[in-house]
């Protein structure tokens, strides 16, 4: 039937039947003049309208006729008591109020009386308190659960029954899952790896434990609301490590068809040996939560088909599209993320830890460039222009300070941000203190590098603590901090000497630190501010001296002279050299405590002078 | 704990929806779908003796669960019950279809006399005979579907209906009459073309 002719037989349809039955037939007759079969067709309509009246077709609901289909469901759990706000479960929880829904029963807002907390109850539906493979599971969860103190777990108080009642007494999260969070909001950077951070911190753990949570997913991980402060839930799936048999791993895999109600998409986050049903250890939690990260950053999951297959083929066999294409990751974070989603599990990270060590120290390594970059920015390309102003009679001293040079300055940062750095690391370097004791000098420093190809910086920069092989294209900046008052004097030697060593005065300039080599507790000198330290072709190790005393040394006070452009530091009286030689020589037989932390390098000395080169090779 | 639908989310997503989002709809249905199922399980529960559902009524507790009393917006309410209707339709259905399947003895478990009592196969049948119909109907006047799918299944009235299809209650009467008389027609076989 055409549209057209559908609207036809219904206007002319409408119309008969407004008007009295007797009055129909020559209506009708008149309306489809010789079109026979028109007229047979709103007859017909206007035969069954009458009859549909009368027998009250579809008068009802379909719920009223469906109702016993409902009610007989074999897939129906019962539904459990409703529970009413002051009610009392049991001898100890009073309901305060409905929080909602979970696969397996309802959850509400409890007091526990006997602690006087507040606790959030899973009471169980009927169905499942009458199925012992589900008891089993919140057994299991209550007892791997609170057999795991750590502060990224949801801890469970209590599984119990009381007045016919099965109910499960946990932690309660004001907060949202992490599968609502990022429905409501994109995630920025720092906060991604806090919650990586975090939910490896308990799956670490778990591990430690030998416990596998196997269920990683958004909608287990909870962020509650007042600090951020993440919660991996759900350890019903959760499976003791050694006792794990084959087979029981496609557990997780067939949960997600057999659990009622349950969302789809849990199978995104399967693992690909939980995909074959093979076994499963540690390893399938990192992958899971690889995933996840992935989801985060790309606002998407990696591995998503039309149907269940497709998508357990794209986990066995698809790479995912690189974070790059997606987002604005960092190649680091890349790079971890596609390391936990290797699809063999030997060449993923084998622990929580690794992950959780090389997540920590990108987060630490943005802290720490976020300062950096907050006062020197915009200077590589500078850096860059000025390579070939470079007086070529100077090349044999091999490090060479650039434009920045002339206008080094001592960078001053604030000092609370400084300490809420050094806060977060775990380098081994003792915070700045006031009550550091006298007859002792401690440096900290870094180094940041900025690769650079075609003079034009190559990637981002990074930070390390100290000694690696340089490449050519390196540029660094040195970054020095102490939490004494003292004096302080960089000089740079050259690899290669001829006949005496030549130095080359580095810090401080005439404008450096507005020429004074007087730095205070807590500060931050960063050389050169504005610009960059390059290598040149020559190869070799470059040393950098580092003096730092209590007082003044009158042996190397006057040297900033040479810190200016027309020499490019270089000490150019052949007298003066040899006293910094002397110098040196006299003082660096005595070595300082070196402390190298996975950001920071930290020195200390004895007394009241503290001499240490930092030796840089490169090629 | 787990999965509480938060209500802005559902909110933003319905009015995405009625803005033509079509992604929306895909991300509502699965929240709404479970809210359904599960509520309908509960009446039924509790109405055992009697057998009946309220079918607005629970709707209406669907939507102040997952949107609360605060964030009603007509228009939104509107297309609760439109997705509603739809879902109800589904959920009834995918029973009647098990139903069915079970009777025919392709479910291995024995039917109890009691449960047999109760429901007739015709009544899952004939279910599953409308919603096809339904289907057939759609594919010609999908308005004319739409106002059986909301007063049938879930539960609207005219007045409602015309809410939700923007447009007059008359039309929605006019429309309501022909679709049940063509679907009469197509279910008892009277006037086959």
């Amino acid at each position: 039937m055409t549209p057209e002719r559908w609207q036809q037989i219904s206007r002319i349809f409408n119309r008969a039947i407004s008007l009295d039955s007797e009055e129909r037939p020559a209506f009708v007759a008149d309306e489809c003049g010789v079109d026979q079969s028109l007229r047979s067709e709103v007859e017909k309509l206007i035969a069954a309208h009458s009859n549909a009246s009368a027998e009250k077709f579809i008068g009802g609901l379909a719920a009223e006729a469906a109702a016993p289909l409902l009610l007989n469901d074999d897939d129906f759990e019962s539904s459990p008591k409703v529970l009413t706000e002051g009610q009392q479960v049991g001898t100890y929880y009073e309901i305060l109020e409905a929080l909602g829904a979970g696969g397996m029963g309802e959850v509400y807002l409890a007091r526990d009386s006997r602690l006087g907390r507040t606790v959030a109850l899973k009471v169980l539906t009927l169905e499942v308190s009458r199925d012992e493979r589900r008891m089993q599971r919140f057994r299991q969860e209550a007892k791997v659960a609170s057999s795991l103190n750590q502060s990224n777990i949801l801890t469970v108080f209590e599984f119990g029954e009381v007045d016919g009642l099965t109910f499960l007494a946990t932690e309660f999260i004001d907060g949202e899952t992490l599968r609502d969070h990022l429905r409501a909001n994109p995630l920025k950077l720092g906060e991604i790896l806090d919650i990586g951070i975090q939910v490896l911190a308990a799956l670490d753990a778990a591990h430690e434990a030998h416990i596998v949570h196997r269920d990683m997913k958004p909608e287990n991980v909870m962020i509650r609301h007042r600090d951020h402060v993440v919660k991996v839930l759900d350890f019903g799936l959760a499976k003791v490590a050694e006792k794990l048999k084959k087979g029981e791993a496609s557990e997780a895999a067939t949960a997600f068809k057999t659990a009622p109600g349950t969302i789809v998409g849990t199978i995104n986050y399967l693992s690909p040996e939980q995909a074959k049903s093979e076994e499963v250890d540690e390893r399938t939690d990192i992958w899971s939560t690889g995933v996840m990260m992935y989801e985060m950053v790309a606002g998407k999951v990696p591995f998503s088909g039309a149907t269940s297959s497709h998508t357990i083929v794209q986990i066995l066999e698809k790479d995912p599209v690189p974070l790059s294409k997606l987002g604005n990751a960092p190649p680091e974070l890349e790079r971890i993320v596609e390391k936990a989603m290797a699809k063999s599990p030997d060449e993923r990270y084998q622990t929580a830890k690794d992950m959780l060590i090389d997540l920590r120290s990108l987060k630490k390594r943005m802290d720490v460039e976020v300062e950096i970059q907050r006062t020197a920015s915009y200077t590589t390309s500078i850096a860059a222009n000025r390579t070939e102003e470079v007086d070529p009679r100077k090349r044999r001293v091999l490090l060479v300070a650039l434009i920045g040079m002339a206008i080094v300055t001592a960078a001053i940062f604030g000092i609370s941000k400084w300490r809420a750095s050094r806060a977060r690391s775990n380098a081994p370097v003792t915070p700045p203190a006031a009550t550091a004791p006298v007859n002792e000098r401690t440096l900290t420093y870094w180094i940041t590098v900025q690769k650079f190809r075609d003079k034009k910086p190559f990637q981002d920069p990074f930070t390390i603590p100290g000694e690696m092989i340089f490449e050519e294209d390196y540029q660094i900046r040195l970054s020095f901090s102490s939490p004494q008052a003292g004096h302080l004097y960089i000089l740079n030697e050259g690899p290669v000497a001829t006949s005496a060593p030549e130095f080359n005065v580095v810090f401080p300039s005439s404008t450096a630190n507005k020429g004074s080599s007087s730095i205070a507790a807590g500060q931050v000198t960063q050389i050169p501010e504005q610009s960059w330290l390059k290598f040149d072709a020559q190869q070799g190790t470059e040393k950098l001296w580092l003096i730092f005393s209590e007082d003044v040394v009158p042996e190397l006070e006057s040297l900033k002279e040479f810190a200016g452009r027309q020499t490019q530091g270089l000490i150019t009286d052949p007298g003066r050299n040899k006293v910094v030689q002397d110098f040196l020589n006299t003082h660096s037989e005595t070595k300082p405590n070196v402390e190298k932390g996975e950001r920071l390098t930290t020195l200390k000395s004895s007394g009241k002078l503290l001499v240490h080169p930092i030796k840089l090779e490169h090629h | 704990m787990t999965r509480v639908p938060n209500p802005q989310n559902i909110t933003q997503l319905l009015a995405e929806w009625r803005e033509g989002n079509q992604s929306a709809l895909d991300e509502l249905y699965p929240l709404v779908y479970d809210e359904l199922h599960r509520l309908a399980r509960r009446y039924m529960s509790r109405e055992r003796k009697g057998h009946t559902l309220q079918t607005t009524a629970l709707i209406n507790e669907a939507y102040v669960r997952l949107v609360g009393q605060k964030n009603v917006v007509w228009a939104n309410r509107s297309h609760f019950f439109a997705i509603s209707a739809q879902i109800m339709r589904r959920i009834l259905i995918d029973h009647a279809r098990r139903h069915a399947y079970a009777k025919r003895g392709g479910g291995a478990q024995q039917v109890s006399l009691d449960e047999a009592a109760t429901v007739t196969p015709d009544q899952s049948g004939e279910l599953i005979r409308l919603d096809e119909a339904l289907k057939s109907l759609a594919e010609m006047d999908p308005r004319r579907s739409q106002v059986v799918e909301l007063r049938y299944f879930g539960g609207l009235n005219n007045e409602e209906i015309a809410g939700v299809l923007n447009v007059s209650e008359n039309t929605v009467t006019r429309d309501w009459n022909m679709a049940r008389a063509w679907l009469y027609q197509q279910l008892t076989g009277s006037g086959a073309n």
